[in-house]
């Protein structure tokens, strides 16, 4: 017993160990003073040619957010290498800083999570952080930038009970959950929708949406005729479209994520349930959705954060097209809006600092809340709570094949199709 | 225990060795925070005393007792629950800090009294039946609250004040972990723990013999889930945001179990030992596995089964428990 007793005393200090041996033995307490990081940052600075802005972000490249984590990072990997590449580096002042980005895998895991943004700060020393993907591990990441009075500008958390915590430190470039719907809402109300239905998965981010599009429903004068939840990783959604088909709604709003989208068109078709207007949260602006079901996803609405062919442009990345471009050469695929919100996250901080001209948090948080700029990915204005409120969320519709952005009118590229034909009628 | 005499006169190094080794180790670690180790590293082991700690617990029925649980994240999920609660919906505490506290105690009572109820039926039941129903219980346990919106926040969840210590946070972990292995350490010692590891090996032969297996049982289940929930409402607190697909994930009973099972099923020291080993593992090899995260846990804990049904330490103790060692010392006698 003794020997196992030390055998594991030897093991847990050796652990210990381990999990201290990245961070140099700095003489200080566990929460550094701003004072001192300064001071470190300028001494790093001193031996280089050129000064460092440090960044570090913590995003999944395992786990079930692997997907939507590649395109947040090569999104903001295609910033860094433009700004330091082409762009010459960020001014401040007279002077030109390089970008260092420091990415960890989180593994989808809110510990892991957790655990690297304290990394990020407390031993890697970064000025600024940028988000993870994902409402939930932002909220776990944001609560320790927040404790550090870190900025943390994120692209890929949209539920609003992020913005609801009183953090001072966290802002978002992405349209927030609650605005999902509103363009689409708008749209359809202006070519004549009387009454909707909404069903949505029963998580953090498709509740936000879902609270969203019946205030919009509310102020657009829709009638909600029928709300129902449905748990995540549904396999069967006919129960509620069976319901749903009775009450005879103008227009469907439904969705959670990709699959979900999947299953209510293919269940209002089998149903022959064919309300006026069909808007899916998720998954109808991503191409495969298009190819997956073929000739049914025609005439569906669905809301786009970011689309290619949207009218916006910078003196940054020029427009949103050439951003496309500039992306797909470098990537060999075309942008996902996870992938553009990114890249617009890291610019929309570079601006800010250069604004403020200087690596101070509150005097760049200070550029952030004066921040009233139009960028290659749409209007950036925040809220005193972080919140992007300059940006409206954009609605494609699917017409004969093409993702076609049909609302709001300044981004619209083809004209809302409305009513859809029944699926009898195709 | 050859002789009565050996038994009688066990020396005072080997009857508290375990203890006092123990509690110097516990006495280093306070130390730590005052090394200059940054929040990162002092996160990073109050982790690792989360999984100690959790192995700890899932030995006590697991382990000693011998009933297999596989849903025992449901005692974490109901403490994180709990917690998340009591902090957010029932503001009696003057400060976040205070209504931790507050929350704390009752978190771990919840957990307990729900060991009490559904142990009552489930404990009748025996070997893999047990476990199946406590899988049940944990997946049943995940929609309840997702259904049971207006308390639970549904899908959408909790978010707790993101008040964060990472030095108070330590210490408390560090102390709780302290804690629950000296208490195993005691069981272990204990007429009730020499109970339960009679109920494990022979069930009707202790009842045969006079003891009260049920209430044993319960209590050892009881004690497991209430420090499993005090875990969970730490874990709730430390996170700051719970939902049901967060806090009621099975791969923490699986790590539990893992754990316990790598480092000896039974012993005290080798679920601790197992929950440290893991973690360093999960952080440097299966890191690299991408999505076969999960798969590779399942594959290791049938590898372990196989060959080392005692774990690291029973397989030290007595190296015939395992066929690597069998087949050792046949090699050895061979050369003799």
């Amino acid at each position: 017993m003794r020997r196992t007793v030390l055998l594991l005393s030897v093991l847990l200090t050796l652990s210990l160990l381990l999990a201290a041996c990245p961070a140099p033995p700095v003489p200080q307490e566990a929460q550094p003073a701003p004072a001192q990081e300064e001071a470190a940052g300028e001494a790093m600075a001193e031996e280089g040619a050129m000064k460092v802005i440090r960044l570090g972000a913590a995003v999944s490249e395992t786990g079930k957010f692997a997907r939507e984590g590649k395109d947040t990072r090569q999104g903001y990997q295609l910033w860094v290498d433009w700004v330091n590449d082409e762009y010459g580096g960020i001014k401040l002042g007279d002077e030109r800083y390089k970008v260092e980005l420091i990415m960890y895998d989180d593994e989808s895991d809110p510990d892991t999570t957790a655990r690297l943004v304290e990394k990020l700060i407390t031993e890697d020393k970064v000025d600024f952080l940028l988000g993870p993907y994902s409402s939930g591990l932002t909220k776990s990441a944001s609560a320790i930038s927040e404790k550090y009075n870190k900025i943390m500008i994120e692209g890929n958390g949209a539920s609003e009970s992020l913005f609801e915590r009183g953090f001072k430190n966290l802002f978002a470039v992405l349209t927030p959950a609650g605005n999902y719907t509103q363009s689409a809402l708008e749209a359809l109300a202006a070519k004549g929708a009387k009454s909707v239905v909404i069903a949505y998965e029963d998580t953090a981010f498709p509740t936000s949406v879902a609270e969203g599009a019946q205030k919009w429903a509310k102020e657009y004068g829709l009638e909600i005729l029928g709300v129902e939840t449905y748990p995540k990783d549904v396999a069967d959604v006919s129960a509620i479209m069976t319901k749903f088909k009775d009450l005879n709604p103008d227009v469907f709003v439904g969705g959670g994520h990709f699959n979900d989208a999947v299953l209510f068109t293919r269940s209002a078709k089998e149903l022959n349930f064919s309300p006026k207007g069909m808007v899916i949260t998720v998954g109808p602006s991503n191409p495969k959705f298009v190819a997956e079901m073929g000739p049914d996803a025609n005439y569906i609405i669905g809301p786009t954060q970011w689309e290619r062919t949207m009218a916006y442009k910078d003196e940054y990345f020029g427009t949103a097209e050439e951003y496309a471009q500039r992306y797909e050469a470098k990537w060999g695929e075309p942008p996902t809006y996870q992938a553009a919100e990114s890249t617009a996250t890291a610019l929309v901080l570079q601006i800010a600092i250069e604004k403020a001209g200087s690596l101070d948090t509150d005097a760049v948080r200070d550029a952030l809340h004066s921040l009233d700029i139009v960028t290659f990915y749409g209007p950036i204005k925040f809220d005193e709570t972080g919140k992007n409120v300059a940006k409206p969320m954009g609605a494609i519709q699917i017409q004969d094949g093409n993702i076609l952005v049909v609302a709001p009118e300044a981004a619209a590229v083809a004209e809302l199709i409305y009513p859809m034909p029944s699926w009898d009628e195709r | 225990m050859s002789t009565l005499t050996q038994a009688a006169r066990p020396s005072l190094l080997r009857r508290w060795g375990g203890l006092l080794l123990w509690l110097l180790l516990l006495a280093l670690l306070a130390i730590y925070p005052y090394t200059g180790v940054t929040g990162s590293a002092l996160f990073t082991a109050t982790q690792v005393f989360v999984l100690v700690t959790l192995a700890s617990n899932w030995n006590l029925i697991g382990g000693m007792t011998g009933y297999v649980d596989f849903g025992h994240a449901v005692f974490f999920g109901l403490g994180a629950y709990s917690m998340g609660i009591l902090v957010t919906r029932v503001p009696l505490a003057f400060s976040p800090e205070l209504s931790f506290w507050q929350a704390l105690p009752l978190a771990g009572l919840v957990a307990a009294l729900f060991a009490l109820i559904i142990g009552l039926p489930t404990l009748r039941l025996k070997g893999p039946y047990f476990s199946i129903a406590m899988l049940g219980t944990f997946v049943a346990m995940r929609e309840i609250i997702r259904i049971l919106r207006p308390i639970t926040g549904g899908g959408t969840g909790l978010d707790l004040p993101p008040v964060l210590n990472r030095v108070n946070e330590y210490y408390f972990m560090l102390g709780l972990m302290g804690l629950v292995v000296a208490l195993i350490w005691w069981i272990r010692r204990s007429e009730f723990g020499y109970t339960l590891i009679a109920i494990r090996e022979d069930e009707i032969g202790a009842e045969m013999r006079g003891i009260n297996t049920t209430m044993h049982k319960i209590i050892a289940f009881m004690i497991a889930a209430f420090f499993t929930g005090i875990v969970g409402a730490f874990w709730a607190w430390q996170n700051t945001y719970i939902d049901p697909d967060v806090v009621f994930i099975e791969q923490r009973t699986v790590e539990m179990v893992m754990m316990s099972m790598l480092g000896g099923l039974g012993t005290v020291w080798g679920p601790p030992l197992g929950a440290v080993v893991i973690y360093f593992l999960q952080d440097v090899v299966w890191g690299n596995l991408l999505n076969f995260h999960l798969m590779a846990l399942g594959i290791l804990l049938i590898l372990l089964v196989l060959f080392l049904p005692e774990g690291i330490l029973g397989s030290l103790g007595d190296p015939s428990s395992t066929s690597l060692g069998r087949l050792l010392r046949r090699a050895g006698r061979r050369q003799e």
